[in-house]
Formats: structure tokens, sequence, C-alpha cells
């Protein structure tokens, strides 16, 4: 079967994608306001880190208090707002703008062969809205931080101390930096990728990514309706949630869910995509059903719409809707069964190698699989009206989010280190990380399934034991959970520090340091700002191990060392 | 104006369209998908008040909802809100004229029709104003009010928006940004205009008729 | 597992079948360890449909455990098997495979068809839970920020703190809020409804374990939404019986005046301090904890009314004493956000000497310096 080439043999084609722009000529224009999508990238993975360090903090200063029954570390105020802080920093300020806008930024435009991204104005004006909305967070710490969790229900959030109409008017502005990114994305995508890459030849990082934009796209907005409406009541008077006026406290979760359970899906997609790299990097072959792990991205995004109210089955609203939620949740079920057991026959056959980078992959399949099947308990209504609202939910949460997400994030990081910034990190330190931090995990995330279930409920500055049977057992198992947690948190303090000494003395990385076969891999690490002095032509999915690189046209001058500097440019695609 | 075939007919509006360099063509696809997406996240904003707009009606017994001294506050009243929508609707034709009279390179109706739109776009908000202040309904004073005014009041918004973006399009047609065969920002213009129309036509359903 | 499309060498690996069986037979054994185990003995199924919802609970998780091993043990295995050696050439890529489709389509039928059984099995105690029966004793529980009241068909106001319920009995509260969404959850009733101000939800069960048990607000409703809880008792019918008439001769002693002379300051200090500081201070008014600072409730002339809108006379006092108050949340008001709701002399057991004693404290704190 002939291979298509969809561009004439030697010929060439003066598009949109082949331009090459002008090169950034100031400090400003190269670092700071920089249209390049990688610049972009990195400046989101650098505020998102900042933000995922002091929304740990957040959560340390939550297990110390939770060292005793009677707490007494913080006040009650205080400590309802450091766990409003840091579900909130977490979610909108670390994760979301890390895998979309950071590993989004970076790596789709060069998996896809283009050189940035279909609106790099936008792009940039995405990112700058993103550190003052997280500064507008966490400054609401000042004003009296919002203290009814993360998804801040009316009435109790319309009478909230001022901060909350602080965290309204910042997540608003992120959430327009997200559907803005969403939208550059979906463009990019279905627009800009090399010739002759189709949908099937894509990378599945890039399924991901299109998944996710489609769901950031379109979800976001109805979150900044549900805030713009609180913040219109809690300012002004406006009477949306509030009974005594008419108002239903039903509507602010109804339109605040029918955002947030499509959020989930946008926290872990792109973890999906890593994974979906990083897996046949590291076992040298093919990644086990390509189009199943593709077609079911899609397929859980959309399903991923129709979902919302599972998380409102204790709420009041009429009984009959539990039905189809329940049987609707069942189903995601399915395709995200299927991703997992792709995933596990990758490894089967082939050569795999203990990176880093796939030992948080591996970690990833183990712990979210787990976080996936308590999921299933929440899924059924006579057994949610049970663990919901209790510490079994922030189990299944932290199982799927840190666990999933975040160690996802962890993996990319070991993966895309030498391709960002041109140096190794040390794979021992990442190995060291990695066993610290699972253990740690797992010894800090496991007990809350049984807390909840025996009755600790969540967002709880105080506790105390249920039943004469278990008098000293919560508070021993919180303890447990606590210094766990501080070892989690030390953990981290291992990346923190092989990144740091990477970047100082860490050998300089070559263009194919894992042999991986995407197209970011075939230019200099790091890459150009224009990437590819000529866009290949793409003929061939890239997960065919031993067979040759399925790239037509790269200029072999793209992996050597590049060091651009203000006057360098060079010779455009048509020249 | 581009020097291609003074002929206007349909074929030769088409041909215009398509005989456009291929760097010119990309960018034109890709902001249009941008811009078309940009308008659906729209539709989901507008959609999500609309749901609560409903949902809020659905919850109580009586609609007009009866207010705090017990009386049942009023329904709309018609007639000026039709007018004021044939105002709309016909700056929405006028839009319509106004592209068609520029992909048929005829300069001097296209600058009257967009003129006329942008009249028309104006006397609407006036329109607007005017029913704001007789409407007998406050902001916070009750859920019909704040979803009428917060429903009306995004939309008031597009519309103001909308305005300055027909005046500058306007200001760029006569300054020659814009050829026979390369209009992307008049295209745009246009499908944010007619955007606006439709919500429009959701909203007058929902409060006047419904 | 079916068949799989031949790979090259080696059939499906070292040790493929051996893992595989024992991880089977681990599977069933806890499987049935799970069906067999006894949640009851850890958190006791004190009312249908408890052990409906065990069930369930139970069943879930032996399909849960089988699937989370599988992967995870087929993890770890290939991930040491398939590993590269030493001996390895640089290059030496695994073996490629892309697709199976037999394989894949019985790890597609099999997880759907788990998942069909869950949903049925779901779908039938969730109708079971709609027509359970729980009309033979209805009662209505409130939340309040930070307390539930309770109240009973046949007792003129409300308990504070405590429920009551005679085992056996079909039970209904109907549960709703007075400010914000606050959740109704016994552990040991498994059943969990919001309470949601505006609207009104049932939890219907039939208790069948005597015992104590603790009501949970399992829905952030403010400050001190880690302290709201209260008790409920299953009792025999014999002793849910004398326990409303308790109340409600306590109820009935309440109605009249209660006769303030003989009230001691020093008295009604102690009490103050064991019943009433928790809540408010002896200094000025602005000196808040919950409600606000009695040091000068009858001589105050920036507030110069009771929070019911009554002149501060030893008699409207004892009203406040009595009667409780839970009257509009003033968070807007001039008085500050307020916090709770004030029990009423039920709920603090103040007996009439008791409102005495304390009458003539407040009295005396006005009037010292």
């Amino acid at each position: 079967m002939a291979i298509a080439v969809p561009h004439p043999p030697g010929g060439h084609i003066d598009t949109h994608s082949d331009h090459i722009h002008p090169a950034p000529r100031t400090f400003i224009g190269k670092y700071i306001f920089s249209l390049d999508a990688k610049v972009i990238g990195v400046q989101y993975m650098i505020a998102g880190l900042l933000f995922f360090c002091i929304s740990g903090l957040l959560a340390e200063v939550v297990r110390i208090q939770l060292m005793r029954p009677e707490g007494g570390f913080v006040s009650n105020d205080t400590y309802n707002g450091v766990y409003t802080l840091h579900a909130s920093g977490m979610i909108w300020m670390t994760i979301i703008p890390l895998v979309t806008g950071g590993f989004g930024n970076y790596v789709m435009p060069l998996m896809i062969g283009a050189r940035d991204v279909a609106f790099p104005w936008l792009n940039l004006v995405s990112f700058w809205i993103f550190p003052p909305a997280g500064l507008m967070l966490f400054g609401s710490f000042l004003i009296g931080a919002p203290d009814a969790g993360w998804t801040e229900y009316p009435p109790v959030s319309v009478q909230g101390p001022p901060g909350t109409s602080l965290w309204c008017a910042a997540i608003f502005l992120i959430g327009i930096s997200s559907t803005m990114t969403g939208l550059n994305f979906m463009v990019t995508i279905m627009k800009m990728r090399a010739p002759g890459m189709t949908f099937t030849r894509m990378p599945l990082f890039v399924w991901a990514q299109l998944a996710t934009a489609l769901l950031n796209m379109v979800a976001t907005v109805a979150l900044s309706a549900a805030l713009a409406a609180l913040f219109m009541e809690r300012q002004f008077g406006v009477p949306f949630y509030d009974p005594g006026r008419g108002g239903s406290p039903i509507l602010w979760q109804h339109m605040f869910w029918f955002y947030s359970h499509p959020a989930v899906y946008i926290m872990i997609l792109p973890a999906f995509g890593f994974i979906s790299e990083i897996l046949p990097t590291f076992a040298r072959k093919p990644i086990f059903g390509y189009k199943m792990i593709a077609f079911s991205s899609i397929a859980i995004a959309l399903l991923g719409f129709t979902v919302w109210a599972h998380h409102m089955f204790t709420s009041g609203m009429a009984p009959w809707m539990q039905l189809p939620f329940m049987i609707l949740t069942m189903i995601i079920a399915v395709p995200t069964g299927l991703k997992v057991f792709g995933w596990t026959a990758t490894l089967w056959g082939g050569k795999i190698e203990y990176h880093p980078a796939m030992l948080f992959a591996l970690g990833f399949i183990v712990v979210f699989t787990l976080g996936g099947v308590t999921g299933i308990f929440l899924s059924s209504v006579p057994v949610d009206l049970h663990w919901h609202g209790t510490y079994a939910v922030v189990a299944h949460i932290h199982y799927v989010l840190f666990g999933g997400s975040i160690f996802g994030v962890f993996a990319a990081v070991y993966y895309w280190w030498p391709k960002i910034t041109g140096r190794m990190m040390s794979n021992k330190l990442g190995v060291l990380h990695f066993w610290l931090t699972f253990v740690s995990f797992n010894a800090t995330f496991l007990p809350m399934h049984w807390l909840g279930l025996m009755g600790m409920p969540r967002r709880v500055a105080q506790y105390s034991d249920t039943t004469p049977l278990l008098i000293n057992q919560f508070t021993i198992v919180n303890q447990f959970i606590s210094i766990s947690s501080f070892v989690l948190a030390a953990s981290t303090l291992v990346l923190l520090y092989n990144m740091a000494h990477s970047l100082i003395a860490g050998k300089k990385a070559p263009p194919n340091p894992w042999n991986a076969r995407t197209l970011e891999w075939q230019i200099s690490s790091p890459p150009p700002y224009y990437n590819f002095k000529k866009i290949p032509a793409v003929l061939k999915n890239p997960y065919e191990f031993g067979e040759p690189l399925p790239y037509l046209g790269l200029d072999p001058s793209d992996k050597d060392d590049h060091h651009p500097s203000p006057t360098d440019h060079p010779t455009p695609a048509h020249a | 104006m581009a020097v291609s075939s003074l002929n206007s007919t349909h074929e030769a509006v088409h041909a215009r369209y398509q005989e456009v360099d291929s760097l010119y063509r990309e960018t034109r696809d890709i902001r249009l998908l941008g811009f078309v997406l940009f308008l659906v996240s729209d539709v989901v904003l507008f959609s999500m008040f609309i749901f609560a707009y409903l949902y809020l009606r659905n919850s109580v017994p009586n609609w007009p909802p009866i207010n705090k001294d017990g009386v049942q506050l009023p329904r709309f009243d018609l007639a000026f809100a039709c007018i004021n929508s044939c105002v709309l609707f016909g700056s929405g034709a006028t839009m319509h004229f106004a592209m068609e009279s520029w992909k048929h390179l005829k300069k001097a109706d296209f600058n009257l029709w967009m003129i006329a739109t942008i009249v028309l776009g104006v006397m609407f908000l006036g329109g607007q104003a005017y029913e704001y202040n007789h409407v007998p309904l406050t902001w916070a004073g009750s859920t019909m009010g704040g979803s009428f005014f917060t429903l009306t009041g995004m939309h008031g918004f597009h519309v103001f928006i909308g305005v300055i973006y027909l005046i500058t399009l306007f200001i760029q047609a006569n300054r020659g940004v814009y050829t026979g065969s390369k209009y992307f920002g008049l295209t745009a213009g246009t499908l944010y205009w007619h955007f606006v129309d439709v919500i429009w036509v959701a909203l007058f359903y929902l409060f006047y008729l419904l | 597992m079916a068949q799989v499309a031949a790979p090259r060498s080696q059939g499906l690996g070292p040790g493929f079948w051996p893992v595989t069986i024992v991880m089977t037979v681990v599977n069933i054994i806890l499987g049935i360890y799970i069906a067999t185990f006894d949640i009851n003995k850890y958190l006791p199924e004190a009312a249908a449909p408890a052990g409906d919802i065990d069930l369930l609970f139970k069943f879930m998780a032996a399909i849960g455990n089988a699937i989370f091993l599988y992967v995870t043990v087929y993890v770890v295995y290939f991930a040491i098997v398939w590993r590269r050696r030493p001996s390895d050439a640089p290059d030496a890529i695994g073996i490629q495979i892309h697709d199976a489709p037999t394989l894949e389509l019985w790890w597609t039928i099999i997880p759907s068809v788990l998942v069909i059984i869950i949903a049925i099995f779901s779908v039938k105690i969730w109708m079971n839970l709609q027509n359970a029966s729980g009309d033979v004793l209805t009662m209505e529980a409130i939340g309040h920020q930070f307390k539930f009241e309770f109240r009973y068909p046949n007792l003129k106001s409300s308990v504070y703190d405590e429920m009551h319920v005679p085992v056996d009995t079909p039970v209904t509260v109907q549960v709703t809020s007075s400010d914000v969404i606050h959740s109704f959850w016994v552990p040991e009733v498994r059943l969990k409804y919001d309470m949601v101000p505006g609207l009104v939800q049932s939890v219907r069960f039939t208790p069948n374990r005597i015992g104590k048990y603790r009501v949970i607000c399992t829905e952030f409703c403010g400050t001190n939404h880690a302290n709201m809880f209260a008790t409920m008792y299953i009792d025999s019918p014999q002793d849910f019986n004398r326990w409303i008439a308790a109340q409600a001769k306590l109820q009935a002693s309440s109605g009249g005046a209660v006769a303030l002379q003989g009230g001691t300051a020093a008295a009604g200090q102690t009490l103050f301090a064991n019943k009433c500081s928790s809540c408010h201070s002896v200094g000025p008014f602005e000196q808040k904890i919950v409600g606000p600072g009695l040091g000068k409730l009858l001589s105050d002339t920036t507030h110069p009314n009771l929070v019911t809108g009554e002149k501060p006379n030893a008699v409207d006092i004892s009203h406040v004493l009595i009667k409780g108050y839970q009257g509009p949340d003033d968070s807007q008001g001039k008085n500050g956000p307020s916090l709770g709701a004030m029990p009423n002399r039920d709920a603090n057991g103040l007996s009439n000497s008791d409102i005495a004693n304390l009458v003539a404290y407040l009295t005396s704190l006005s009037q010292s310096k």
C-alpha cells in the first residue's frame, strides 16, 4: 500500500505552518512576553510548580492540625480557609495549568510538527492571566480566606468571608485563561498538523490534549457563569441561590458540577497522554491498542459531560435523577478500564528500562486503578449515601488526582526535562524520589478510606471517635497519616534538588536520550525557537520501534546544538 | 480593491474567495475555526444562565413570582420589546447586505449598509435602556429581575462590544485593509453580529413569550 | 484468558500462567473472605437498609479488589519479567505487537458485564431505598449552625442534640435546614441526606439495633461544622414512650411564667460558667464568643433591646432563657454575624430555680461597677 506523501517530492508550499517569524530580539521578548509556545510552556511550569509548593504546604497545615482530635494548631476559620485554598490552588493553579498550559504548550506543537500554536498572542495573554489569578487566590488570606471548600456551596458561601468574592474573581480569571488555551489547542491540533499526519498518525499525547482542549473550551465557561452568579449574589444581592428569595442552593450545585466533573477529566486526560508516550519509549514497543486508547479519550471527554450529578446524590435533587447519573457514571468506567488494560499489555513483551519516568508511569497505573475502583463505589447511589462527604471521598480524590495527575506530571518531568532544559537529571535521585513518593503516598491516603467509612466527615478542624470500639483509633490513624504526609512533602525536595542540580551542573542532553520516536526528539535539546527548519511529512504513527523513523524531510542540522541569538534567522523553507 | 474580475456574479465572488495565496488561505481557515469556537464557548455561557433562569422559574409554583409583599410581579410588556427586537433583527439584515455588497465589490453600498447596521445597533441599545427604566423590576429584588437583568445585560454588553467592533471594521474597510478577496475581519464581524441576533431570539422568547 | 495473536517467541512469557493461576486463586479466596466479612462487627448495621447497602458494598469490593489485584500484579510481574537485561543489545526492542483483537474483545466484554451486574444490583438496592417503609413515626430534623433540632408529632416544642427512635418501627425523618446546607448522617444507618434550606428530604429507615449512635453533620456549614453532632438513641418501644412522656412533662412545665424571686446571683454565677460561658462572656456587648457579652445586659444604652426586641427586664430575660433564640441569622446586621442558635431551657437543662438564679446573676452584673 503506497503511503501518501502530501507534498510533491522535493517541492514545498509556503504555508502558514512553514512560515518562520523573525527571532525575538529583546530579553523581554525572549523570556517575559514571549510568543513562543515553548517559553510560555516553561513559564506555566515554573508558576505551576510554585503554586504546587504553596498548596502542598497548606496541606501540611491541615495534617498538623489533624494530629490531635481537638485540633488547636490554627483556629477553625483559618483551618477552613487552609483546606479551601489547598484544593483550589492544587486544582486551578497547579494541575490544570501544568498539564495543559505547561506540557501542552511545550510538547504538543513539537509533536505535530508545528512551529507554534494557532494563536500565539492569545497564548501569551492566557499565561499572563495565570500568576495574578494565583496571587489573588492566595492573597485572600489577607482579607479572610474563603472557607467552604473548593466547592463553596451556598448559602454558606454567600455568607462567607470577604475572601470568597476574591476567590470567585480569581477562579473566573483562570477560567478565561483555560478557555482560551483550550480554544487555541483545538485549532492548533485540527489545523496545524504536519503534512501526512492524519488523526490516526497522531501521537496519543496529542489525542489526549485534543480531548482535554474540547473540555477546557466548553466546560470552563460553565464555571465562569456559576462564579459570576455567586459573586453577583454576594456583592449585589442578586437572588440566584438564596431559598428565602426564590433562589435555589441546588442550582449552584448543578452549575458548578457541570464544569467540575469535566474538570477532573481535564486534569487526568493529559496525564493519560503522558503515560501513553512514556510506556512505549521505555518498553521499546508500540502502545497496545492505539485506536482504542485514542478513541476512548474522546469518549471519556464526551461522556464526562453527562455525569455531573453523581456529586449530588445526597443533595435533594429529584430522586429519579439519581438513576441515569448512576448508570452513566458506571459506563465511563469501561473506556477508562480499556486504557488501563492497554497500558498493562504494552508492558508485556517489552524491554523495560527502570527510568524514573517509567517508574512513575508504572506507579500511576497501579495507583490510578485503585482510585478508579473507589470511583465505582461512589457511582453506586446506595453506597455513595454512606461514602459522600467523608474521608473516603478525600481518599478517592487524592488517589486519582495525586496518584493520577501528579504522578503523571512527575513522569512527564523526568521524561521531557532533557528536551526542555538541555540537561540530564540524575536517575538515582529520580528513583529515590519515586520510591519515597510511592510508599509515603499510599501510607498517607490508603488509611483515609477506613477513616471515612468508619465515620469521619471531611472538612473538619476537629474530630472524635464515633463508637466505643474506636476510642483513640481515629487519633492514631490520623497521626500515622500526618507523619506519612510529612515524608511525602519531603520527598518533593528530592525532585527540587535534582532539578536545581541538573540546571547548574547536569550533563548536556543529546537530542534523543531515550531513543524515542515522536517528533520533538528529532531536534536539538532544547529546540530552537522555530522548532523545525523544515516541517517534515509524516508517514506513520510513531510507535513502530525497529523501523526507520516515519518522517520525510527533516533537516539533519535541526539536531545540532542550537543557541539562538537575536540575529539568528534560518533559511526559510521557501527560499 | 483587488484587481480581480470586475464581474460581480456569484461565481466571481466565489472565485475571488478561492483564489488567494495558500498562506492567507491557511491563516483564514485557522482564524475562522478559532472564531467559531469562540462563539461556541459564548453560547455555552449564555446557555448556563438560561438554564439557571429556567431552573429558578421551574422551582416556584407561580411565574411571574410573588414578591415579598405578597404581590405577584407583572408579566413583561410585549409591544415595546417587539419593536426593539425588529430593530435588532433589521440590523442583522443590513449586516448581511453589507457583507454581500462588499463581496460584490460595491463599496459605496457596503458603507451605507454598515452605517445602517451600526445605527440600528445603537438604537437597540437605546431601546434596552428605555426598557430597563420602565420595567417594574430590580436586579436584586426577585429572581425574575435577577435573571432578566443578568441575561439581557450580558446580551446588551455583547451588542455594545459588537457596535464598537463594527465601527472598527468600517474604518478598517475604508482604509483599504480588506480587499475583494481577503476580508476575514468582515466575515468574523458578520458572524458575531448574527450570533448576537440569535441569542436575542432566544432571550426574547424566554422572557417575553414564555 | 483467550488466545492472543501469536508473538514471535517465548509464548506468553516465563511464569505467566503460574502467576495468573495463583492470582485467580488468591482473588477467589479474597472474594470469599470479603463475602463472609462481617461489617457489622466493626460498624454495626443499626437499621434496614444498612444490611442491603453493606451487601452491595461487599459485592463491589470483591469485584473491585479482583480488578485492582489483576492490574497491579500484572504490572509488577511484567515490569520484572520483561525488563531489559544487561546482556541485551543497546538497540534491542520489545515484541512489536499492536493489537490482539480477541483479547481486547474479551477484556471489553468481561468488564462491561461486570459493570452491568453492578448496575443491576445497585438499581435493585436503590429501588429498595425508594420503597422503604417509614411512615409509622414521622419526625423532623432541622439543621442549624451548629445544632440539630428535632421535632416530634406529639411534642409541643423541639428537642435539641438528642433524638430517640423506637426499634423495629419504620421511621421517616424529614430533614431540612433553617440556614445553610447541613447533612444528616448516622454511619450505622448508612443513609445520608443533605439538609437544604427551602426543601425537605425524607430519610426512611427501620431501626433494628438498640443503642446509642451519633448523628454527624457531613456538609460544611460554617466555623463550627466539625462540632455539629447529635445523639440518636434507638430505644425499645417502652423506653421510647418513656422518653417522649418525660419530654412532654418538661415542656409543659416551662409554659408558664417562672417565679423569679429567690434567685441568688452566686448560684447564677456557677450556672453561667457551666452553661453559658461557651457562647457568652461577661464583658461588654462587643466581646462576643458566639453570642454577645452579657455584662451590661440591662444597662447598655447602645444596645437597648434584647435580641427578641423586648426591653431587658427580668421577665423578658427569663423568656429568652426559656425559649432560646432561633431568629433570623443576623449576619449582615449591626449585631454582627451570629454563629448559632441559642438553645432553649430543655436543651440547656434549666430548671425553674436555675432560671431565677441566672436572671439574678445577670441583673447583678449590670448593676456592678
